[in-house]
Order: structure tokens, then sequence, then C-alpha cells
């Protein structure tokens, strides 16, 4: 019995330097932040608790679903072409063999994930600059006329976004293309002798196997979608009007432009409940609860 | 003929995939007259280093520098001593509570702190911490990912490793760093990696935490210069090349490891 308590008392301990930390700036912030979205914050004349209010603010105003839907959309379109990008890739290092060439496109593909993030915002701003970008130029010659894509509600977030996949997908291919050679290549070899052309290969043998990895991938760039927030400021600022208005940008606005703490951390809650029932319910859907156990 | 074919797509797609990194070193080096041309041109006729002269005249660069540097590798080294002994316990200890304690740490590591820039703001500015390095440090290492990433490796080490030891008498601390930590050294550096990389790249937090310019790390510092001149690209894509080299240079020196560690960091079964 005694020894039992001991064993409890040790393994706890183990944790604890790292509880604590955990606790004060993970945990406990995540909580507080909900008890602040209660009140309506004001310096000078003290806080009043507003109960649900801020929330029920958000619920009946434009520009807070505005960035709601920009977030949506901004993290499907970066989610989308991060994950296609980083898989074609892959596959393309796996089945080509292991020359120089092949190390330098691996080294080429991933380095830009080791820029920080404004150096990406100001090189991709730069080359859809709308007068004197390279690839405004270049579509120009092909659309008769410059298209300024970062002036345009349309395509200011799909140009965030393609810039965020150059910036990110690297690191997913680098995942994936581990992933990719740790698949025992009997089995590769296997289905090509029972007559599999290498399209079957890559959905039948590659792909289920690389399913935690993919997945894991998955739950990261979910989170970077949804709280993208320097390539925004950067590129265009929420620009035009409010149209790449994402609500990770909204939120600072909010809390350090307009001082208003109580509905930007009402907004920092709502983020925190969409990233927990994506993610969760995407894990249930799809199944990495087992990988992780 | 299909290898051909294949070195060519290759080719292609990496030459596409730099450009971007190419033109803004080219840009960072022309006089600004030959920046702004239509068609672009890639070579110009003269090249300057003005752009840069300007830059360190006008911002402390090298200081921002020094901050990055100090935040990220505190952040790394704090994160490491945190994690291990944390990762160990949930992938070998038995206790109660381990399991429920482990669930509730990978939701949290889910929900990305930086939604969490308020309340952060509040317990920074109370512990009056705004506007110092650790300020960045402390919500960094307090990231779950860093455990749960080293518990995946630790519980892949097959246990027959620890039996002859446990049955000579030594202790689980003994164990840890005698057996466990000399094995998991590749674990450990690719952690490592990819903490100093985070930190290295922290903005959203660092940017409410670091008002005073002589705080700011380089990401912070990018986005303020880009205020100040707005489309003085030379300048700009100077500053953007400058916070890149020391990247390259490292990269180059170590690209292998690092792209091993990376890889590594995905690779959870």
């Amino acid at each position: 019995m005694n020894t039992k308590l001991r064993k409890n008392l040790e393994g706890s301990l183990y944790i604890l330097p790292f509880g604590i930390f955990w606790l004060i700036f993970s945990a406990f912030p995540t909580l507080y932040g909900f008890f602040i979205s209660l009140f309506e914050w004001n310096p000078l004349k003290g806080s009043k608790f507003v109960g649900l209010n801020n929330y029920i603010y958000f619920f009946t105003h434009d520009r807070f679903w505005n960035s709601l839907y920009r977030t949506l959309e901004f993290a499907v379109i970066f989610i989308f072409l991060t994950i296609f990008i980083a898989l074609f890739f892959a596959l393309i290092l796996y089945f080509y063999s292991k020359d120089k060439l092949r190390a330098f496109s691996e080294s080429v593909l991933f380095f830009p994930y080791l820029l920080n993030v404004s150096v990406i915002a100001l090189i991709w701003k730069w080359l859809f600059d709308p007068d004197f970008g390279l690839l405004t130029y270049f579509m120009s010659i092909f659309l008769g006329k410059a298209p300024r894509l970062l002036n345009s509600t349309l395509w200011a977030i799909p140009v965030i976004a393609i810039a965020s996949a150059w910036w990110l997908s690297g690191y997913r291919t680098t995942i994936f293309l581990t992933a990719l050679e740790s698949v025992p290549k009997d089995l590769v070899e296997a289905a090509r002798i029972d007559g599999a052309n290498t399209w079957e290969i890559i959905w039948k043998v590659l792909l289920p196997l690389i399913k935690p990895q993919f997945l894991f991938s998955l739950v990261l760039t979910t989170i970077s979608g949804f709280t993208a927030l320097g390539q925004v400021m950067i590129m265009t600022d929420g620009g035009p009007g409010y149209a790449s208005e994402v609500l990770a940008l909204y939120l600072y606005r909010l809390g350090f432009q307009y001082f208003d703490m109580g509905k930007a951390a009402a907004a920092g809650s709502i983020l925190v409940i969409i990233m927990l029932i994506l993610t969760l319910s995407g894990i249930k859907v799809i199944g990495l609860g087992g990988e992780i156990e | 003929m299909k290898n051909i074919l294949y070195k060519v797509v290759l080719l292609f797609i990496s030459i596409i995939w730099i450009i971007p990194i190419l033109w803004m070193i080219d840009t960072a080096f022309k006089p600004t007259p030959q920046i702004f041309t239509i068609p672009p041109k890639w070579i110009a006729s003269s090249y300057t280093l003005e752009h840069f002269y300007n830059l360190i005249k006008n911002w402390p660069i090298d200081r921002w520098f020094i901050n990055s540097f100090i935040i990220a590798s505190l952040s790394t080294i704090i994160s490491i001593f945190l994690s291990v002994p944390a990762a160990y316990s949930f992938a070998r200890l038995n206790w109660v509570g381990r399991d429920i304690i482990f669930i509730i740490f990978l939701i949290t590591m889910l929900a990305p702190w930086q939604v969490n820039i308020i309340p952060l703001y509040f317990i920074m500015n109370s512990l009056k911490l705004l506007n110092t390095h650790i300020s960045v440090v402390l919500p960094t290492v307090a990231m779950s990912i860093s455990v749960f990433l080293l518990r995946q490796f630790y519980v892949n080490i097959p246990k027959e490793i620890e039996e002859s030891a446990k049955i000579d008498g030594c202790s689980n601390l003994q164990i840890l760093l005698k057996i466990i930590v000399p094995i998991s050294l590749p674990a450990i550096a690719a952690l490592a990696i990819y903490i100093f990389i985070f930190a290295w790249n922290e903005y959203t937090w660092s940017l409410v935490a670091l008002q005073k310019t002589k705080m700011f790390t380089i990401p912070i510092g990018l986005k303020a210069i880009q205020g100040a001149y707005d489309i003085d690209y030379g300048l700009l894509m100077m500053a953007a090349f400058l916070a890149t080299l020391p990247v390259i240079i490292i990269f180059l020196l170590l690209r292998k490891k690092i792209m091993e560690g990376m890889s590594w960091s995905g690779a959870i079964r």
C-alpha cells in the first residue's frame, strides 16, 4: 500500500515541473479568457459583469459573421492546397530514384518552412504587387491586363492562402515522404507483381498506410489555418474593406485597437470552441484516437 | 524515358518553388529605379547596398536578431528540461490519473495558445513581465505538443532495455538519466529543432507582448518596418533577406540533421 502511494507520488512528481507551467500559461489562460469575456471592460470606470452579452453582440453583428466566414474560406483553401501540394510532392519524390537532383528538390521544397511569417508575407506581397509584382506581370501577359489580386475582395483571401501553402507545405512533404519510405518495400513490390499500376499502389497501398501521419499533419494544418494572423496583417491588413479580416485579426483589433478586452476575449473563446469541435470531431470521425493511445 | 520525364518535372517544380526567394534577394540589391519596372527585370544593370545601409541606420536589426535568438534558445532549453521527465512519466510510470491527465494535455494541444492573447496579456501585465523575453518564452514552453512528441518516442522504446537495470536495483530516475535520455538523443534533438523554429517564428503573441522597438523579435520588427515604409520594396526585401540569411547559412550547414529532425516529429505511430 505504501509502495503504491509512493508510485503515484513519483509518477506525478515527474510531470509536476511541466504541469505547473502548463497550468499557469496554457490551461488557466483559456479559462480566464472565458471569464474576461463575461465583462464589459473599462479600465477607467471599472469593468461591469454583462453575462453573455458580448457573445450576443457578435451574433447580431455582421462584422463578426464576416470574419468567421473569411476564416473558414481561408482555412479551407489553405488546408486543401497545403495537403494536396505536400502529398503530390511526396509521391513524386517517393517514386523518383535517390540521386543529387532529388536531394536538391527535397531541400528546396522544404526550405520555405524555415522562413518566418513576416518574410513570406513580404515576399508574396511583392510578387502580387498590383503595379510592379512579378506574378502580376506574368498574369497580365495571359490576361491582357494586370489583375490586382490583393486589392480584390474575391481574391485577397485565396492569394494569402497560396502564400501560406507555399510556406508550410514543404514541412508536410517531408513528413509524408518519411512516412511513405517507412512503408515496407515488399508490400509495394507484391502489389506490382499482382498487376497493380502506380495509381492503384498509391490509393490502395501507400495512402492507407500513412494515415496516422496524414491525420497528424491535417490537425496541425487546421490549427495554423484557423489562427493565421501575421500573413494577413502584412499582405492585406484585412482589406480591401473587411474582405480578408479573419477572426484572429478581428480579435487582435478588438483587443489592441479598440481596447474592448471583453469582446476580444469572447472572440478568443469562440475560436477555442471551434478548434476543439473541429479537431475532436475530426479525430473521432477518422479515428486518430486509436493512433494516439 | 520515364526517368527523364520525372527529372524534368522535378527540376521544374524546384525552380518554381525557389523563385520567390531568388526574387527577394534580387530585389534587395537593386537600386530603387530598377525595382519598379515593367516588365520586371531579373538582371539589373547595377547592384547596390543602399537598402542595407538605409536599414541598419534606422532600425536596430542586430538587436532584434539577438532578441529572437535569446527567446528561441531559452524556449528550447527550458522546454526540453520540462518535457523529458513528463514524457517519461506518461510513457513508462504507472500512477493514478495518468491517462486522464494525458488526454487533457492532448485537448489543450489542439487549441493553440495564440487565441489566449487577451488573458495572457492580463496575466503577464500583473506579473510585470510585458516587454521581456521571458513573456514569450513562458507560453511556448507550456505547449503540451512537446510532451506529446517525446512520449510517442518513449512508448516505442522496447521495455527490455530497462529490465536489466531494474533488476540491478536502479531507480526510475537513474533509468531515465542513464538509459532513456541517451537513446532518445535524436528525438530530443528533433524536439529542440521543432521548438526553436516555432519560437523563432512566433508572431501573434510577440506582437502583443513586445511593444518596445528595442525588444522586438525579427518577425515583429519586419512588421514595423513594413508599417513605416509600405511599398519601398528594395528596403523591405533587404530586411527580409537579412532575416533569412542566418537561416540559409544554418540550413546549408545542417540540412540533413534539420530535415531528419523535422520528419521525425511527424512520425507518430
